[in-house]
């Protein structure tokens, strides 16, 4: 096996809890100072209910964290069958930091300037590692 | 060790995604610029918003790549278990196969005519596949 790989995806899992805690850490804050109380808000809530309530800025954290809950899981799908073929190392485990590092990138952006063409740039860039990656996946799967 | 053939719909499943993926691209972004939506100076916002400015036909493609970020994870970790524990082969394989094959329908069927019936089939059909093979996990690794 090959151990290498699923370091860039330990990386990315921290990183995932890292935005966790900054959605957290901006997020009380802003509910405090816009009046939401959550000991009174009624039951059902959900964090996509604050739009418009909480400053865009602050929901653009969640909106990333929620980004790093959607292709990354096939990233690391991905990372976890290159490592079982042995095909974890030379080009993939380079593509893979490269995601790791892309997404990383990405979600300072979105996070705070937020201007989406760069954005999908950053998302573009980092599908084509994984595009690229997944296609050698199959390659030693099926062969 | 032997390269595991559960690994095969696995990675059929990540590419299959990866086209979706290609699929919401090719038909968004003329959509936004038949809208007038000015991509150059865009901040923030999500990729869900559009839902309420682009053709839904247009969208259907967006939600679908989402809907294959959800429950697909649950199956890659499942495939990762079985292989894992040995129980990657037989029943198990086929299980695996069909649950890629309903989720490809699945996904022609929401992008395209999108008859809710027809997906909620699809969708419970494969969601069984899901359990199935969950139910030998457990079975694998409590047992």
């Amino acid at each position: 096996m090959d151990i290498a790989i699923l370091a860039p995806a330990a990386v990315l899992i921290v990183w995932s809890l890292i935005m966790l805690f900054w959605m957290a850490a901006t997020r009380f804050p802003a509910m405090a100072k816009s009046g939401a109380d959550l000991a009174k808000a009624p039951p059902g809530g959900r964090g996509s209910d604050l739009e418009g309530v909480i400053p865009d800025k602050v929901n653009w954290k969640s909106h990333n964290y929620t980004h790093l809950m959607e292709q990354p899981t096939l990233f690391y799908a991905t990372v976890v069958i290159l490592a079982l073929v042995n095909a974890g190392h030379g080009l993939n485990l380079y593509l893979a930091w490269a995601y790791a590092i892309i997404r990383i990138i990405h979600s300072i952006w979105q996070a705070t300037v937020n201007l989406v063409n760069v954005r999908f740039m950053l998302f573009i860039a980092s599908t084509v590692c994984l595009l690229i990656m997944a296609t050698n996946a199959l390659w030693a799967t099926l062969f | 060790m032997e390269n595991s053939l559960l690994l095969q719909p696995m990675v059929a499943l990540i590419l299959w995604t990866m086209l979706i993926w290609l699929w919401m691209y090719v038909t968004r972004i003329p959509a936004m610029n038949k809208a007038k939506i000015d991509s150059a100076n865009l901040v923030g916002g999500k990729g869900g918003d559009l839902d309420e400015l682009l053709p839904p036909e247009v969208q259907w493609k967006a939600h679908n790549y989402n809907h294959l970020l959800t429950e697909p994870t649950l199956f890659y970790a499942i495939c990762v278990v079985l292989i894992l524990s040995g129980q990657d082969y037989g029943l198990n394989l086929t299980i695996a196969w069909v649950y890629v094959g309903l989720r490809v329908l699945h996904s022609l069927v929401q992008v395209t005519i999108n008859r809710v019936l027809f997906r909620f089939m699809l969708f419970s059909l494969s969601s069984l596949c899901i359990i199935a093979l969950a139910i030998h996990a457990a079975i694998a690794v409590f047992h």
